[in-house]
């Protein structure tokens, strides 16, 4: 099988459990590498990659885990300021953007709490709020709206959205049908080991 | 928001490990290696500094002997002596001490009975050499004897030589305590950082994922354990400065004066 994601676009990865989509993801990011098959990221092979040149690219990267993958003794405000930090940015210049997203995703209240005391759902918004703070090239998410409420739900693909208005690519593993519904964005079906293309790009 | 600016980069740089469980244990390890670095290091100073103070009181001073012959030290050879010393150049001073300075001398080992008093005593001649004059030894030892045959000199030069070799063993073993404590205290401290970088794997591969560059992750680690290795050691070094200032405390009350040494020679 083989597919590629233009630049820009915006595309739902579908498919049944254990199909392999998250295994498809971690490809991608980087986290696992292929036994065999070429993957290419912003024009480069991962495959003779080196070492050294991982983080920059990995920089351009944002991803929501499925299992959130938040550092515990972090608040939410650190846990989403991570990216930033690592990107050599001074606390005093994201600050107020920071603030501003977790407000967005509904945790302006909550950002000074530790995962251990956000309900799940809190968390998710945390590992999204995570994976976009720094306006990543490419946004991978897995599941990302797994464990919230329908409206929270369709607020977060908005964020999505509005990102990938703004040259984002995006790709979303997903079950949730109301949220392939409420955009006219691809879906590619991974099933059997092979992908079949649902929809095309509108 | 309520919330205040972080102040500064540096406060928000340490954060990325948490301190985990059994970090204290690490902790104790490394005060108490502090601690008894400092006990071995302080060990070193007071041993040169009181070999540095007897060599100081004993230099630039000759003592003679002029040996009794049946009760007492015969009175001419003693005024003989002392006159051939006074003659000598780079000598300042020469004289014989009293009876009661011999006593004196004698009191820490035997008491002051009167069958101490009864002893034949040398006559004991104090001799001071001025500033950096050096005198030749042996000549003068030579010229002592044909003035006066019982005459015995001493320059202290086996007493300050036998001071010297035992504070540089001192020293010496102080400094390979040192070394131990320091090889230990490395280990102990690698091993944990080992120990550390599996217990925060899951993290590690998170910051990896997250772009973090092998140098920053490392930089956490380090300031990680080096911030608690360093606040254990000032803690043990603290103790240790405070049992040398209750030891001295001591000391001046008269409770643990090392007196093990008599004073040497009359007070000058």
């Amino acid at each position: 099988m083989s597919f590629a994601l233009d630049p820009g676009s915006f595309t739902f990865l579908t498919g049944p459990s254990g199909a392999g989509k998250s295994t498809l993801l971690k490809l991608v990011f980087m986290a696992e590498r292929p036994s065999r098959g070429l993957i290419s990221l912003f024009g480069r092979d991962l495959a003779i990659l080196k070492r050294a040149e991982l983080p920059s690219l990995r920089r351009r990267l944002g991803v929501v885990f499925q299992e959130f993958r938040l550092l515990d003794h972090l608040s939410a405000f650190d846990n989403v300021a991570l990216p930033l930090r690592l990107a050599g940015h001074r606390p005093a210049d994201y600050l107020r953007d920071v603030e501003e997203l977790l407000s967005w995703v509904g945790l302006g209240e909550r950002m000074h709490h530790k995962p251990a005391t956000l309900s799940g759902g809190e968390q998710q918004r945390v590992a999204i709020a995570r994976a976009v703070v720094a306006k990543p090239d490419l946004l991978l998410a897995d599941e990302p709206t797994g464990n919230v409420d329908p409206d929270m739900g369709e607020r977060l693909i908005r964020l999505f959205v509005e990102l990938n208005r703004f040259g984002t690519t995006v790709m979303i593993a997903t079950h949730d049908r109301a949220l392939i519904e409420s955009t006219r964005a691809r879906e590619i079906r991974l099933i059997d080991g092979r992908l079949i293309e649902m929809r095309g790009a509108s | 928001m309520k919330r205040a600016l972080p102040e500064k980069g540096e406060r928000r740089r340490i954060g990325v490990l948490p301190r985990e469980q059994g970090a204290a244990a690490l902790d104790l390890v490394i005060g108490v290696m502090a601690f008894l670095a400092a006990l071995a290091l302080g060990g070193v100073l007071i041993a040169n500094r009181s070999a540095e103070s007897w060599q100081a009181g004993l230099a630039g001073r000759l003592t003679v002997q002029i040996l009794p012959q049946g009760q007492a030290a015969p009175e001419k050879e003693v005024d003989a002596a002392v006159k051939l010393l006074q003659s000598t150049p780079g000598v300042v001073y020469a004289g014989p001490l009293s009876d009661a300075d011999n006593l004196a001398l004698v009191e820490p080992w035997l008491g002051r009975d009167a069958i101490v008093t009864a002893l034949p005593f040398p006559k004991l001649i104090d001799v001071r050499l001025a500033p950096g004059a050096t005198p030749d030894i042996a000549r003068l030892e030579r010229r002592l004897k044909t003035a006066s045959p019982h005459a015995v000199l001493d320059d202290h030069r086996r007493w300050i030589g036998r001071l010297r070799n035992t504070a540089n063993t001192v020293v010496l073993s102080a400094f390979a305590i040192l070394a131990l404590i320091a090889l230990a205290t490395a280990a102990t401290v690698a091993f944990a950082t080992r120990a550390g970088l599996a217990a925060h794997r899951e993290i590690v591969e998170l910051l990896h994922l997250m772009g973090a560059q092998d140098r920053f992750i490392a930089r956490a680690f380090e300031w990680h354990y080096f911030l608690a290795a360093l606040i254990a050691a000032v803690c043990g070094a603290a103790f240790a400065a405070g049992a040398f200032l209750s030891a001295g405390g001591l000391e001046q009350f008269g409770l643990a004066s090392v007196s093990f040494l008599p004073p040497l020679g009359p007070a000058a």
